[in-house]
This record gives structure tokens, C-alpha cells and sequence, in this order.
């Protein structure tokens, strides 16, 4: 969802200068693991320990080389279920809180996305497909 | 009735500055003291809470103008419902509206206090403007937070004589929170 004007900007200037082709379309599924009780589907932020990571959270992403190549915030996170593979017969369940990104980035072999009070999480450009890539936070 | 009363204030205050103090410049910030409940109604009694009810965890902060706050004070009064929010949480909005319209419901015999977590200050004062209450909002430290179990924005706990009565982890409508209210208030 978030093709945020500041990212495209900034991954088409990064791409653009340096003479590296194509734009990549990555989606991104981040995922906080805060297992907080929560309707399926409904609006959610982190939960403690992962209260900095909410809608309108700042965050970037660097190539291999650490030059930020795209940047924007987050939108607002959606309740998911922590282990699909349980009845839990309720509707209030344990879930995650997941933020979808949808970016444009220049073609690089490696990137790291970096969020506030959290490791940053690093992926691989071969990863990226039609599927989202889930990127799962550590406090 | 509250919104009203708040949007003449607002009418009228300026004004009033304007004759009296020759454009002082003082300003009621939405959410700060000028949003203290004022003197609980006579007549009015109180229920004891539930002996099963946990005692409140302390609760120190300040109001979005700076005015210290001490919820042993508020809630000493009468019984209050405590919305745990956030500006970037769109969901808490209508949380923090159905806790106003069940406080309100009960012409100042209960309170209401919103708290935004410190580094949420020059959000929430949007947020109060937007949302326009007419109660106080309350910065309250990390601490604070964790001591009432608010892991998330959201938060409803109805506190009453320095007691916890009662949690809503995700919030509840205007008539929920009016019936656990209304069994601590005598009309």
C-alpha cells in the first residue's frame, strides 16, 4: 500500500545516479511477533516490547553497501493470527501485529530494512516475488 | 453536552481575554487543566468497589498544558474510566468517544482521563483538539503503562476509590462502560 512519494523518490534517485537498471517491485509483509490478544483483522500498533513500530513510524532501507535507498512510514498494522494451525474458538485470539510495505527499490543483491527499537532486518533480492516477503521484527 | 459547553467556553473565553486582559494571550489547551472535572454533584453516592478489585497502581503524570496529575486525586473523587491511547491509533478514537459519552451520562458524578504515552506529546495535542472531549488528557511515563498491563493502545480500566475495578483490553462500547459505571454510582 505504502508507495510513499519520499520512497519513490528517494530509490529512483538512488537508482537513477548510480546506472543500476530496472526498479525492483518489492512487498514486504513486517511482522511483529507481540502475540497480544486481539481480534483477527483489526487495526493494531506493536504491543510492549514493540511499542515504537505503529502507523506512521519512520523507517528506511539500505542496499548492501549501507546507502539508504528508499525510506517512508509505516501504515497502519493488521491483527494476525499467531498459530493458524489452532481452533482457538473465540474471536479474541493471540495474534501478531503485520504492516504491509509495497516499495519500489533500486536492483541491489542485498538490503536491510531499519526500524526504531528493533534489529534491523536484512533480506536478499532474490526473495522478492508476487508473494510478500514476511520480515519478522526482533526486539 | 460537554462538546457544547466546551465549544461556548471557547466562544466566550477569547472575548472575554480580549476586554479584561487586552489580548494576555492565555490559551485552554484541549485535554489540560481547564478539562478537570469540577466539583462532583451533591446528592451523588458512590458504591463501594468489589473486595476482589486490585488496588491501582500509582499514577503520576501531567496534563497536555503541563498540569501535574495525580490519579490517587482523581479517583478519590469518583470513579473514573482511564482510556490508555495513542494519536497514530485510529481505533482508539472511537474507544475514547464511547468512554466520554458513558462518563458524561452521569453529569459529572464519574471522570474520565485519557493517557498518551511521553514521546506521543505533539500528537496527542492533535489528538485532543480532534476529538474535542472535553476531559483531561495525561502524558504518563513507560513504567505507568506497563503497571497497568496497557501493552497496547486501547486500554479501558475503570479505577474507582483507588481501586482497579474492571479492564477492557480492546476498548468497549457507551453502554457497556455506562453499566459498569452505573454499578458504582447511586443516582
Amino acid at each position: 500500500m505504502i508507495r510513499g512519494a519520499a520512497c519513490i523518490a528517494l530509490a529512483a534517485l538512488a537508482a537513477g545516479c548510480g546506472g543500476g537498471g530496472k526498479d525492483v517491485e518489492a512487498r514486504l509483509t513486517v511482522v511483529v511477533p507481540d502475540n497480544n490478544i486481539r481480534e483477527e483483522g483489526s487495526e493494531c500498533s506493536g504491543a510492549r516490547p514493540f511499542r515504537a513500530i505503529h502507523r506512521g513510524t519512520a523507517f528506511t532501507i539500505a542496499d548492501g553497501s549501507g546507502a539508504v535507498v528508499a525510506e517512508g512510514e509505516l501504515p497502519a498494522g493488521t491483527a494476525a493470527d499467531a498459530d493458524p494451525s489452532i481452533d482457538w474458538e473465540s474471536e479474541l485470539i493471540p495474534t501478531v501485529c503485520t504492516f504491509e510495505l509495497e516499495l519500489d527499490l533500486p536492483d541491489r543483491g542485498r538490503y536491510r530494512l531499519v526500524l526504531p527499537e528493533a534489529l534491523p532486518l536484512e533480506f536478499e533480492r532474490r526473495l522478492l516475488g508476487d508473494e510478500p516477503l514476511r520480515l519478522v521484527l526482533s526486539g | 453536552m460537554t462538546r457544547r459547553l466546551r465549544t461556548g467556553r471557547r466562544l466566550l473565553l477569547p472575548l472575554t481575554f480580549l476586554v479584561l486582559a487586552g489580548c494576555g494571550g492565555d490559551e485552554e489547551v484541549a485535554g489540560g487543566a481547564s478539562d478537570l472535572p469540577g466539583p462532583v454533584p451533591a446528592h451523588v453516592r458512590y458504591a463501594e468497589p468489589p473486595s476482589t478489585s486490585l488496588p491501582a497502581p500509582t499514577f503520576r503524570g501531567e496534563l497536555l498544558d503541563g498540569t501535574p496529575v495525580e490519579g490517587r486525586e482523581l479517583w478519590a473523587e469518583r470513579p473514573h474510566l482511564v482510556v490508555f491511547t495513542a494519536s497514530y491509533c485510529e481505533r482508539c478514537r472511537e474507544i475514547h468517544r464511547a468512554a466520554a459519552e458513558a462518563a458524561d451520562s452521569f453529569g459529572g458524578a464519574a471522570g474520565l482521563l485519557g493517557v498518551v504515552g511521553e514521546d506521543d506529546r505533539s500528537g496527542a495535542a492533535d489528538y485532543a483538539d480532534e476529538l474535542e472531549l472535553g476531559h483531561p488528557v495525561a502524558l504518563a511515563d513507560e513504567r505507568t503503562w506497563r503497571n497497568y498491563a496497557a501493552r497496547e493502545p486501547g486500554l479501558v480500566v475503570l479505577v474507582a476509590k483507588d481501586r482497579v475495578v474492571r479492564g477492557w483490553p480492546r476498548g468497549a462500547n457507551a453502554t457497556e462502560l455506562e453499566r459498569a459505571l452505573g454499578l458504582l454510582i447511586e443516582r
